[in-house]
């Protein structure tokens, strides 16, 4: 049965990636890599990083990239995103930061990070970098659960797959529902909606990462370098 | 006290003296217009100069946006190609018919209006484009409000008035993290009632006849009414010909037929 | 044994819809005739433009031409059905085969085709009995599709305007139009009737550019505004270029089989 690793927040570290990439080899059984965003930041150099990441070693899994937080940051202060600048990146870290940034990455790079997408729909997941909103949605275990449902929503899936918290959690939907009437001009109904069976998954950042078995619903919480053979903290 | 909600007037002056006829004979004397004072009918400047000298309050409606910031609704706005080439020309008809001064008032609206716990949109609180539909999953309709700090959001931008009232709500989760090693927590979220209410369509009404429609209010008792009040919709027909504008937008509005079919689609946000 | 039968009726009485049945229905080959029909006292005959026939051919590939003069000196087959389409405002005035129109013979002679019965939509039993409709100072007109591939939700909101009424009082109105993805459809509403007949032929083109096959579209009706029509019917039809936007990505379909998920 396939099995996805979910990988975000590498940031340019070279030595991290391919680390990832040695755990996976040591496992098996993983065929699909997606790498859910801030693949570039401002503490390194990510030209290295980034060739590596579109020409895969032999032997390596190929990765699939989507945009992240500070790809957004990038692209929106070189003009990538209409009027938009990366003011939330200069309000958080100062205008330092954004030159970081700028120096961390070739122009060369730009087009192929200007062609990332925002998210991937996988059967009947959406892996994303923040969520259906917006790229810098920060959700979390500790996140209202009517938001978290309204995220599933917007993207029509059972489980949606979040890395900009940083954080590794589960959050299922597991009941509830709510009641509406609606008063038009033809007359008045009732409408009775049970809380659907969903889940929003944390995949982590940097060296603690995510699998996942579509097939078995099964999620794994891991870090790099975690006893071989162990199954991480895993729980359906 | 009771206030009247109108929304979406589209330019037609007939439907919209109407339905101040119908507020000023109940006595209302606060009026809040949700947006789309122009688009494909045939008096924009009327009907603007109307509003302003009334001084109703108004938010910004998708067409106010698009006649200033030029034509920039994307393309999945519309439902069909036909749908765009007409609302492209109704657009390009209005943005040279409008005066200086009113361009100028349409661009000062703002986004929303916030009176108390009362929240006043065009579309949704996303965005003026998004659809907030009477049967929409509840839940999403009621995120809008809850995230939007509110405890009623009037709305309009569908065509169609309702009241939608949410209650008796509750999410439960289970939420499990790596750091805890514990089993799985349960956490449960108690939702408190939220009310949509839509004001429907002055100027282009789509509930099934012809008559314009808009709500009132009333903050003490919490009532609301839908209110369909009919006009000289001949004289909104005449005008649309005699202004050169396509017949069929006027065998439509004869009809009660949107000038272009509303998009379906309740979880679409216009992403740009 | 063989067997001639003429069938005549008004405008959208159903008489190709009743054909496609009995040829459905007929365990020997079939053959189809459209005859074009006189205009009779201010109601004229809209052009067909072989719209019934390219729809039986669709559904009946095997159906012959009997208006091919080279079938038409061969043998008839043993069990041939031959049908004979002839558009008819107004009942026979006589009863049976006397009551044929007698403009029809010389076209039929030359086809070797000698009816051996003539039933009148209205007038026989045999025939389903709809829509009596008072056809009077009708206008008949049509548009020639060739090549023309439309928006689909586009042509959803112009068929719902054309029967009803935005262009004028439609009683009849049908068409084959093309779509994107290859496919084609067979429109066909009467003013009698509650609902269009929206019917998939069986041939699908591939999603590569126009394809080449009849298309068109006829209308029969009072105060018709072919101006505004055709004004619309530009503005639902796609360029070359959206074509090719919408096509590339079935053609890629076409080739690579889809990732099984």
């Amino acid at each position: 049965m396939a099995r996805w690793a979910l990988v975000s927040g590498l940031q340019g570290d070279l030595d991290l990636y391919e680390a990832i990439q040695r755990d996976l080899r040591q496992l098996g059984r993983v065929d699909t890599l997606f790498v859910l965003g801030d693949l570039i930041g401002p503490d390194r150099d990510a030209n290295a990083l980034l060739h590596r990441l579109q020409l895969p070693r032999r032997g390596e899994l190929q990765p699939q990239c989507l945009y992240g937080w500070w790809e957004d940051q990038l692209l929106a202060e070189l003009g990538y995103r209409g009027e938009r600048r990366a003011d939330p990146l200069r309000q958080r870290f100062g205008q330092a930061a954004v030159e970081a940034l700028q120096q961390a990455v070739d122009p060369g790079r730009m087009a192929w990070l200007a062609a990332l997408q925002f998210g991937f729909i996988e059967l009947d997941c959406a892996l994303l970098h923040g969520s259906s909103a917006d790229v810098g949605d920060r959700l979390g275990p500790d996140s209202s659960p009517l938001l978290l449902l309204d995220r599933l929503t917007r993207m029509d899936v059972n489980r949606l797959f979040t890395a900009r918290s940083g954080k590794q959690f589960s959050v299922e939907l597991s009941g509830g529902g709510i009641a509406s009437a609606v008063r038009d001009l033809a007359g008045e109904r009732q409408l009775q909606q049970v809380v659907p069976q969903r889940k929003v998954i944390g995949i982590g950042s940097g060296l603690r990462y995510t699998l996942y078995d579509p097939g078995s619903d099964r999620i794994a919480f891991r870090t790099v370098g975690q006893q071989a053979g162990s199954r991480g903290r895993g729980f359906a | 006290m009771a206030h009247a909600v109108i929304s979406c007037l589209h330019a037609n002056l007939a439907a919209l003296e109407a339905v101040l006829a119908d507020i000023d004979q109940l006595g209302i004397a606060t009026i809040t217009c949700l947006g789309d004072l122009v688009g494909y009918g045939p008096q924009p400047n009327e009907v603007v100069t109307l509003v302003r000298e009334r001084a109703i309050p108004c938010c910004q409606g998708c067409w106010d946006e698009d006649i200033i910031e030029g034509l920039n609704s994307c393309e999945c706005s519309y439902p069909s190609q036909l749908a765009e080439r007409r609302g492209h020309l109704a657009h390009q008809w209005t943005a040279d018919q409008l005066s200086e001064t009113n361009k100028a008032f349409l661009a000062s609206l703002p986004m929303t209006l916030r009176r108390d716990r009362l929240l006043f949109v065009h579309g949704s609180p996303n965005s003026q484009h998004e659809y907030l539909l009477p049967d929409m999953d509840a839940f999403a309709a009621l995120e809008r409000v809850h995230t939007a700090d509110a405890d009623t959001l009037f709305c309009g931008h569908t065509h169609r008035p309702y009241v939608r009232e949410l209650r008796d709500g509750v999410i439960r989760v289970r939420v499990q993290t790596v750091s805890d090693q514990s089993a799985a927590i349960e956490r449960e979220m108690p939702l408190s009632v939220r009310r949509i209410i839509n004001a429907g369509s002055v100027g282009e009404p789509r509930h099934g006849n012809t008559h314009a429609t808009y709500v009132v209010h009333d903050e003490a008792t919490g009532s609301v009414e839908i209110r369909a009040v009919p006009y000289d919709l001949e004289r909104t027909c005449r005008a649309i010909v005699e202004a050169g504008l396509p017949p069929v937008f006027a065998w439509r509005l004869r009809h009660g037929f949107e000038y272009a079919e509303r998009a379906d689609d309740a979880s679409h946000v216009c992403e740009r | 044994m063989s067997q001639i039968l003429l069938l005549s009726g008004p405008p959208g009485c159903g008489k190709t819809s009743w054909i496609l049945n009995q040829i459905q229905s007929h365990s020997g080959p079939s053959g189809y005739l459209r005859l074009a029909g006189y205009p009779d006292e201010g109601l004229a005959q809209a052009r067909d433009g072989g719209i019934d026939r390219a729809f039986l051919l669709d559904q009946c590939p095997e159906l012959l031409d009997l208006s091919d003069l080279d079938q038409a000196l061969a043998p008839h087959p043993d069990c041939l059905l031959a049908l004979i389409e002839l558009p008819q405002f107004h009942p026979p005035a006589q009863a049976g085969l006397a009551g044929v129109d007698r403009r029809v013979m010389p076209q039929l002679q030359a086809l070797h085709l000698t009816p051996d019965v003539h039933l009148h939509f209205g007038r026989d039993p045999e025939l389903p009995q709809q829509d009596a409709l008072d056809f009077s100072h009708l206008l008949g007109w049509s548009l020639n599709l060739n090549a023309a591939v439309w928006d689909p939700a586009s042509l959803s909101s112009f068929w719902f305007e054309l029967v009803n009424g935005a262009y004028g009082d439609v009683y009849r109105a049908k068409a084959l139009m093309n779509l994107p993805d290859g496919r084609a459809f067979f429109c066909n509403w009467m003013v009698s009737q509650e609902g269009s007949q929206f019917l998939p032929l069986q041939t699908i083109a591939p999603p590569d550019g126009r394809p080449d096959r009849l298309s068109r579209l006829v209308v029969q009706g009072k105060d018709l505004d072919p101006a505004a029509i055709e004004a619309t019917v530009a503005d639902c039809v796609l360029s070359n270029a959206v074509l090719e936007l919408q096509q590339a990505p079935l053609r890629q379909r076409h080739t690579q089989p889809t990732r099984s998920a």
